[in-house]
């Protein structure tokens, strides 16, 4: 499984790899202009692959106000 | 995916609105050259300016700052500390560890020293957070620039902020605020200093994906008093748009630039004549420059008092 955090909601699931990020944003229905996806020190763009047993952070853009 | 600028490296950065993808390197080229056109194309800064930038902690904020200092121009960075518990300390730290590392020491207001801390000030003269927030801030990037002698300050509105906030203006035809709505706000008399927002073309995601490259340590949560700010529906409206048909949204607010705001004003807008022909007096208790009798800022530091009047007499 991927594990897939979402600090700024103290959020994490996990989805089956190895998926694209695209595939994993869209299963769990975050819009990607809305976030970064990272892998430790790495930006990863949507059409990376991640490998099963991996995890990757999703950190939202969006300010209110 | 390869940087479709040099074509070698693995790309880090996606940009469907800009039909591209670029490595680290190709990006921070590729961001600067954004920003720097932004400023060209409006005349926002001139090589003569000292810019006050202010800093919230936030990712846009301290990527301005960053951005500006690596372009050249001579800067210095304002925060202001909202007395909001927790999240303010946290912000500050991200500031102060940001400048620090740079060898620059922020200028520092603290609300809660100037008895007027955002969410109790709220509170005691019965408006809405952001609304006190917006007169507080705006009242000491005036105070702060005119005092130390800025010539501008600047602070980091985004193409996302710039367009939701267009988006709602057009959706309430607003003609007062479309008239207003510009990435160059001129002086409009000593004390009220030229504002710009020099990130006018990047997006939100591009500011974040630049912070996050660049290694600067932000704070990531949001503001706590801003979790049902409108702008957020906007800014939700313009995301499912975007993802359907990518560039959408910098043409929106490009195209209201280049070639409608004009149209939007209204010739016989009484307001807006008001406004261009008046001269600002001083504020009678302050001496700050307002269009009214007291500034905005000591009606509202007169409206907590009687707040917390009201309180004591009550207990």
């Amino acid at each position: 499984m991927i594990r897939v955090r979402i600090p700024q909601k103290k959020k994490e699931l996990e989805v089956p790899g190895p998926r694209r990020v695209g595939e994993i944003l869209a299963a769990a229905g975050i819009r990607p202009t809305t976030v970064i996806v990272t892998q430790g020190k790495r930006l990863l763009t949507r059409d990376q692959r991640v490998e099963d047993g991996e995890t990757i952070d999703v950190l939202s853009v969006v300010s209110g106000g | 995916m390869k940087c479709k600028r040099c074509r070698k490296a693995e790309a880090a950065v996606d940009l469907p609105s800009h039909n591209s993808a670029f490595c680290p390197d190709c990006f921070f080229l590729f961001f600067r050259r954004q920003v720097s056109e932004g400023i060209r194309k409006l005349s926002l800064l001139s090589p003569e300016d000292r810019i006050l930038v202010c800093v919230s902690g936030g990712k846009d904020s301290l990527v301005l700052w960053d951005v500006l200092m690596e372009l050249g121009y001579p800067t210095e960075g304002l925060y202001i500390d909202l007395g909001i518990e927790g999240y303010s300390d946290r912000s500050r730290e991200k500031v102060l560890a940001y400048a620090g590392a740079r060898g620059k020491e922020p200028i520092v207001v603290d609300l809660r020293a100037e008895g007027i801390p955002i969410p109790e000030a709220a509170k005691r003269a019965r408006k809405e957070e952001c609304s006190v927030c917006g007169t507080v801030k705006r009242y000491f990037f005036n105070r702060i620039a005119a005092r130390r002698g800025f010539t501008v300050v600047a602070t980091g509105h985004n193409l996302d902020d710039e367009a939701a906030r267009l988006l709602g203006n057009l959706l309430h035809w607003d003609r007062d605020h479309l008239s207003r709505q510009h990435p160059l706000l001129p002086e409009v008399a000593e004390g009220l200093v030229r504002k710009v927002k020099p990130l006018w073309r990047v997006s939100e995601m591009e500011t974040a994906a630049y912070g996050f490259l660049k290694g600067i340590d932000y704070v990531t949560e949001e503001c706590p008093l801003s979790f049902d700010a409108t702008s957020l529906i906007y800014k939700e409206a313009l995301s499912m748009i975007e993802e359907k048909m990518p560039g959408t949204r910098r043409r929106f607010y490009q195209g209201f630039l280049d070639k409608n705001r004009g149209v939007l004003q209204n010739s016989d807008d009484k307001n807006r004549d008001v406004l261009e022909n008046s001269v600002p007096g001083l504020c009678a208790t302050c001496g700050a420059p307002t269009f009214a009798e007291v500034c905005g800022f000591c009606r509202l530091k007169e409206m907590v008092s009687q707040g917390r009047d009201r309180k004591r007499s009550a207990q």
